[in-house]
């Protein structure tokens, strides 16, 4: 008689299979979110804020660590707050946009924007950028936002309406420039390279050298770096965190103290008790 | 009775092999476009590294994974064939390699953290070889499991028919599970959260991980319920002879060659995002315009097994080619005849979806037609070769997806006569009208083309009709006769 060979428990193999991939998978998962999201440290939160600033003057985005962004997209921040009053009359933020009818009316749209191929949208951006730049050298930076949203969003209706010649407005008016401006600032400081379209060739920025170039030479390296905690700790519900900014290796600004709150498992830069002027100097 | 005609597959199994196929697709179809933006814009964020330089390593660093592949098409292949186990040759590489290819696919998200940028670079290369290797090792044998799953023709077509329909939902499975966990992602930590964890790349992560547990499990349902019937040969394969099948069997070559006849279809996708722009009128409506050929193609995938039951395959590859380059000549004609125009977009979509319909055959026919061929060479040599003959069918594809890969922007910026746009305020430049029916063209005409090219090695295939059924008869007599001698050691456990 043939004797039966042993078979291979097929369902116990495949059944152990998926129990411990996932586990695995859990596992690298849980490690890699806990290490790489900034918002479950306190001094990872506060170097991301104070990088951002300092690597490209940007303390724009950098509001998306802040109090201001724990319930909503800074962006939404910025429509109900600044944009939305302009836009509508009689809005107060908190109300609902529903059925409102403002100067981001289709009807309201001339001539000029509804055959804009860009070129009038650039010509927006440029102008406002002299006034950018003055409205972030006059308060050293971003920290009083109020009052930068709203001189910036008063300026820019008047350019939009001289340029395009109607009254219309809406909140992509506001991100297109504003964001565009933010961003050659931030090349006014690391200057630029020589850069061309991979596909047809053609040279789509031309080299430039910045404010931190001029200062700390071309191949300067900005590093931000947790100096330990000044108050608190990271298991309290507050606290401040020291912070260096090295150029080169060498010490620039000394702890820099930023104030955090810890909501839920996640920490929140407040930027109320933030003084970040400093990061808005140090290259001059 | 009419032993051909017997049904060997329980009818879980047809679906469960489907299954199978959609797990390795929805990690397969996830890995190389989400790889290459991890490896660009989030894997060593913050870390002060050179972005020109990252960005050609991580060119360098695909078409090193492209050759590594190729040359394990063979490799596998070769492996596959000379296998021997009472579970198969092509199952163990399945359900055993499945285990490190879903834990390697989640290593190439969890980037070191260094900031030495060779380092980081040496890491790119390491990992992502090492992934499309493992890959390689899962993909083909599964690939090669459809002519293994039936030794009756028609049973094998309608399951490699139905697990191609299948395999190619699951290619696009990642865009789904990336879309889920950022809305689960948004509910949970709130917008600006989300938005902040998203910078960082971390959905990207826990899709990953999402996409490989479901590759796993549905591998795993694969393995459990599905078994290898056709009995494999018991002679060694030699190297040598290994190659030379996937070159010398007419039949094969044939159908291997409809790749690079055929390397041109393709090119449509590099255009599309023109079309919608220039001739659609929004960018957005890329989607839109690729949406409707999508299912137009998972709509083919099952035609092609109704086509099927009236046709050969010869007679359904070639009716298919036509159908295809016929359907495309009249999407050219109707959009250069009447215009593009906003309020023509719903008949142009429509037209789109019925072009995708041809694309059902070449998912679905080349696949029966290897495993017919397999069952050819067997007939000749006293060899099954299926893991060589998917091998190499494979590699002509990866030369055929790297012409199309050079040709499309070639015919797009070059010959076109594109202009690109020279303001930093416009996107895109106003263009000819020469250069906008060129684009048409490049959509149409040009594919068109490339589809009868394809089918003409099919006219040269004849594992059809009296042919066919003489070889699988005169297999099953070969099978009977061998199982009557061997019946105290079976050659696995086909039932």
């Amino acid at each position: 008689m043939a004797k039966k060979k042993k078979q291979m428990n097929l369902k116990l193999y495949g059944t152990a299979a998926i129990l411990i991939v996932a586990a695995v998978l859990a596992a690298i998962t849980f490690f890699t979110y806990t290490s790489r999201y900034t918002a479950f440290s306190p001094e990872k939160m506060a170097v991301a804020y104070v990088d951002t600033i300092a690597q490209t003057g940007d303390g724009y985005n950098a509001y998306k660590n802040t109090l201001l962004s724990k319930d909503m997209k800074f962006g939404d921040y910025i429509r109900e707050n600044y944009i939305n009053p302009v836009v509508y009359e009689n809005y107060k933020p908190g109300d609902s946009t529903k059925g409102l009818k403002g100067l981001n009316d289709e009807a309201l749209k001339g001539e000029k924007t509804l055959n804009d191929d860009g070129t009038l949208k650039g010509k927006m951006i440029d102008e406002m950028y002299p006034f950018f730049e003055e409205l972030i050298t006059a308060n050293s930076g971003f920290d009083n936002c109020d009052l930068i949203f709203t001189s910036y969003i008063e300026k820019l209706v008047e350019v939009r309406q001289e340029i395009f010649g109607d009254k219309y407005f809406d909140d992509e008016a506001f991100f297109t420039a504003f964001e565009a401006n933010v961003l050659t600032y931030g090349e006014s400081l690391t200057g630029t390279e020589d850069e061309y379209d991979s596909n047809t060739g053609v040279q789509t920025k031309f080299a430039s050298t910045g404010a931190y170039q001029e200062k700390f030479g071309d191949d300067y390296k900005i590093e931000v770096v947790s100096n330990g905690f000044k108050e608190g700790s990271a298991d309290a519900d507050k606290a401040v965190v020291n912070i260096n900014v090295l150029v080169n290796g060498k010490v620039e600004i000394e702890n820099l103290p930023v104030t955090l709150v810890k909501i839920g498992r996640s920490w929140y830069v407040d930027s109320a008790a933030c003084d970040t002027s400093a990061l808005y100097g140090f290259y001059k | 009775m009419d032993e051909t005609k017997k049904k060997y597959m329980k009818r879980s199994e047809i679906f469960t092999f489907g299954i199978g196929l959609f797990g390795v697709a929805l990690l397969t179809g996830w890995m190389p476009d989400y790889t290459q933006t991890f490896f660009a814009d989030f894997a060593f964020k913050g870390k002060g590294f050179d972005s020109a330089v990252i960005s050609t390593h991580i060119s360098t660093v695909f078409l090193a994974a492209g050759i590594i592949g190729a040359v394990m098409e063979l490799v596998i292949g070769f492996l596959i064939d000379n296998t021997r186990t009472k579970l198969g040759k092509a199952k163990p590489w399945i359900g055993f390699g499945s285990i490190p290819m879903a834990i390697v696919a989640m290593l190439v998200f969890v980037a070191p953290n260094t900031r030495n940028q060779t380092l980081a670079i040496v890491w790119m290369y390491v990992v992502y070889s090492l992934y499309t290797a493992i890959g390689c090792a899962v993909e083909r044998p599964a690939e090669c499991f459809g002519a293994l799953c039936s030794p009756e023709p028609s049973e094998r077509s309608s399951a490699i028919s139905i697990s191609s329909f299948m395999k190619s939902v699951g290619q696009s499975g990642g865009m789904v599970v990336v879309l889920v966990v950022g809305i689960v992602m948004k509910a949970v930590m709130g917008q600006q959260q989300y938005k902040n964890a998203e910078a960082q790349g971390l959905d990207l992560i826990i899709s990953t991980a999402v996409c490989a547990l479901g590759f796993i499990i549905f591998v795993m349902i694969f393995f459990m319920n599905n078994k290898e019937r056709v009995p494999y040969t018991r002679e060694k394969v030699s190297l040598k002879d290994a190659v030379k099948v996937v070159f010398t069997n007419k039949n094969l070559l044939m159908v291997s060659l409809t790749k690079l006849t055929g390397f041109g279809r393709g090119v449509y996708g590099t255009v599309s995002l023109y079309i919608a722009i220039y001739l659609l009128g929004s960018k957005d409506l890329k989607l839109a315009l690729l949406l409707p050929m999508g299912i137009g193609t998972a709509v083919g995938t099952l035609l092609v097994n109704f086509v099927l039951k009236k046709f050969n395959t010869k007679q359904t590859y070639i009716l298919f080619c036509v159908y295809g380059a016929t359907s495309l000549a009249i999407l050219y004609f109707v959009a250069t005849g009447i215009g593009f125009r906003s309020e023509l977009i719903i008949p142009f979509l429509i037209l789109n979806f019925f072009c995708g319909l041809q694309h059902g055959n070449t998912n679905v026919t080349p696949n029966i037609m290897i495993a017919d061929c397999v069952d050819e060479i067997e007939y000749k040599t006293g060899k099954r070769q299926e893991g060589l003959a998917y091998a190499g069918f494979g590699l002509f594809a990866k030369v055929a997806s790297a012409l199309t890969k050079a040709l499309g922007p070639w015919l797009l910026y070059t010959w076109s006569g594109y202009l690109p746009s020279t303001n930093a305020n416009v996107a895109y430049a106003a263009q000819s009208d020469a250069t906008l029916n060129k684009f048409l063209m490049i959509y149409t005409i040009i594919p068109a083309v490339f589809v009868i090219l394809q089918g003409v090695p099919i006219l040269f295939y004849d594992m059809v009709g009296e042919k066919k059924d003489k070889i699988v008869k005169t297999l099953m007599i070969r099978r009977d006769a061998a199982a009557d001698v061997d019946t105290e050691e079976p050659a696995n456990d086909a039932d």
